[in-house]
């Protein structure tokens, strides 16, 4: 059990990090990234073959490396009005009847990102355009992407089953002390709203 | 088994599912990925991947996480303390005057930044304490809110009609000229609506007494809160409008605009940069996990033939053209209700398109109908974003029901507008003709 417990919590640390200190930064390297290709674009007349190009790059990572950092912040939209009515232990219950269909799209995910990444690598792809960095990395970062997510879902799902046999302590352990973390069993319906800042 | 019976039964377990609360990217991609493999085995998948590739290589999408930084610093800015004075000063003196002056102070917020929460969290935390230390009816001053806000996604930049552009390969510049013009009209028809109903009924909007109005000299003084707003909106306007920029980078722009309005107002700080990130980033990946899982539910879709299936049902609505137009939309109002945005985009978007170039119906028009009609959805119960934006800020002492309630005139209104876009198209496609 302490085993399992380290793990999650290790799990839940590097989502949560590589959000907060690495992808969400990413942004303002795109920002600048943006700027000063136009800036070279219109004031200098000298635009650059690699500034868009290696913004697309870092945008892909942004996306694709975000899905375990947002299952730690709870933050993969649902409608909950029917949902919030359960008690505690029902919530666990249908977390985990129905965590089927996050395994299901996790598996489709995995095997057909692992077999692009794999192509991409053994040919050593690039873009084939004019600045042509190697695109390869970014194909490996699909599968691993999704291995964070799969492995902060495999959290999610113990800390359900420990809820549900009667031990929520040991679910908000996995999860606990790292900034903004919402365990949906233990968060009151307030906190869960604040996750919904979409568009 | 039947192709009836079998989109009968993906619908409905979508439904089911999402109604149990499971997230909706999860459901998207489970239950297609599910569906997938029983009819067409694990080779169906294929497509799945080179979809999230191209995903993660379009290059309008970066406008998303920009457009939402943007957002976050203008919302951290001090802006709307400063616009919101302005409008207090200019007009205080006409009944429901603060609630005009907040509709007209989210109209510009709307033509700054591409989302809809930032005019609502704002205002919300600005404008609603002080309409209602003055004497403002709560439900009059909690709807002009929330119906201001959700001109966000109609005025642009809007990041609606991004993801509108690129699920129907209309031209982004196009629809944000489309849907200048509309959104003025919205604004305008709400603003007489609460002109009029506070001249009726004083007692919902007082007008403040003759000795708290301000002079001349302070309200001209006051003026200047908005020459960065209006820089703001030509440029990221103007850069798109004109073809200078791509979305994209006007929404860089914008963001740069953001900054340069936080270090004039002295909010400008580490601490600021780095929330502002981070929730981005949170916002910016709910978007985009959507779409991922839009992608797997799409595959699946098309697999199954869902898509003939439902054109040609959709061909049996009586009323032809008129009641396909009112079939769609009504399933948006619903689906408003109790889904986000994008994930109704996503999943509507490639049924109706097809039935939209069926009846020639102008896609443009038909974009910013649809569009309108989500801004409802923003603001409708059980789920509207802006309603959980309201209840975030609102004191004490105001319930969600009292939010509930506060909609209804406003959403009425809200439809006036749009009958008469329907009715009049080239309120919407007068623009686009001459700009673009």
């Amino acid at each position: 059990m302490g085993f399992i417990l380290s793990l999650s919590r290790f799990i839940t640390r590097l989502n949560s990090l590589l959000g907060v200190w690495i992808l969400s930064y990413l942004v303002v390297a795109m920002l600048v990234l943006l700027l000063f290709e136009i800036i070279s674009r219109y004031a200098f007349s000298a635009p650059t073959v690699w500034a868009s190009e290696l913004t697309q790059l870092l945008f892909g990572a942004y996306i694709i490396l975000s899905g375990g950092f947002l299952l730690v912040r709870n933050g993969h939209i649902n409608v909950d009005i029917l949902y919030n009515r359960f008690a505690v232990r029902k919530k666990a219950l249908l977390n985990i009847v129905t965590s089927f269909l996050f395994f299901a799209f996790m598996a489709v995910m995995l095997k057909e990102g692992w077999a692009m990444a794999e192509d991409s690598f053994s040919m050593r792809e690039t873009s084939y355009s004019a600045w042509n960095p190697a695109i390869w990395p970014l194909k490996l970062a699909i599968p691993l992407g999704i291995m964070l997510l799969l492995l902060q879902g495999i959290v999610r799902l113990m800390g359900d089953v420990c809820v549900l046999l009667g031990r929520p302590e040991l679910a908000r352990q996995m999860v606990a002390g790292n900034e903004g973390t919402v365990v949906e069993f233990v968060a009151e319906p307030a906190d869960v709203r604040e996750k919904n800042d979409v568009a | 088994m039947s192709p009836e019976l079998l989109t009968a039964l993906f619908f409905g377990s979508l439904l089911l599912f999402v109604a149990l609360g499971v997230s909706l990217s999860f459901v998207l991609g489970g239950v297609s990925a599910i569906f997938l493999y029983f009819t067409w085995g694990a080779d169906g998948f294929f497509m799945v991947s080179s979809r999230v590739w191209t995903t993660m290589n379009s290059f309008t999408l970066i406008s998303i996480p920009l457009f939402v930084f943007m957002a976050l610093i203008l919302e951290r800015t001090g802006l709307a303390q400063s616009l919101y004075r302005m409008m207090y000063l200019w007009m205080g003196g006409l009944r429901g005057g603060l609630a005009i002056g907040t509709v007209a102070i989210c109209t510009v917020f709307a033509a700054m930044v591409g989302i809809s929460g930032a005019a609502v969290v704002a205002m919300g935390a600005v404008a609603l304490p002080a309409m209602l230390a003055r004497g403002y009816d709560k439900k009059m001053a909690l709807g002009c809110i929330n119906a201001g806000g959700g001109l966000g996604i109609l005025i642009p930049p809007s990041v609606v009609m991004i993801i509108y552009s690129l699920n129907t390969g209309v031209s982004v510049g196009s629809l944000f000229a489309a849907g200048i013009l509309p959104g003025i009209l919205l604004a305008t028809l709400v603003g007489l609506y609460i002109g009029i109903r506070c001249f009726l009924q004083p007692e919902l909007g007082p007008a403040l007494s003759k000795d708290e109005r301000a002079s001349w000299g302070e309200k001209l003084a006051s003026v200047k809160a908005v020459i960065l707003p209006i820089m703001i909106v030509v440029m990221v306007l103007g850069s798109i409008l004109s073809g200078i920029a791509t979305p994209t980078e006007a929404a860089a722009i914008g963001a740069l605009g953001a900054l340069i309005c936080a270090v004039a107002h002295r909010s400008f700080s580490r601490k600021m940069i780095h929330e502002a990130a981070v929730k981005t980033l949170v916002i910016s990946a709910m978007i985009m996990w959507i779409f991922i899982g839009a992608h797997v539910f799409s595959t699946a879709y098309n697999a199954m033939g869902a898509q003939q299936l439902i054109a040609s049902l959709m061909q049996h609505i009586p009323g032809g053209a008129v009641g396909a137009l009112i079939v769609m939309l009504g399933i948006v109002f619903i689906m408003g209700m109790f889904l986000d945005p994008i994930g109704i985009m996503l999943i509507t978007l490639p049924i109706f398109m097809p039935v939209v170039n069926q009846f020639g119906f102008d896609p443009i028009w038909f974009g910013i109908l649809f569009i309108i009609m989500m801004e409802v959805g923003y603001m409708t119960p059980p789920f509207g974003f802006n309603l959980f934006y309201l209840k975030g800020v609102v004191p004490p002492g105001v319930t969600m029901g009292d939010i509930y309630r506060s909609v209804v005139p406003y959403v009425l209104v809200i439809f006036l507008g749009m009958l008469l876009i329907g009715l009049i198209p080239g309120i919407a496609l007068y623009l686009p003709g001459i700009l673009v």
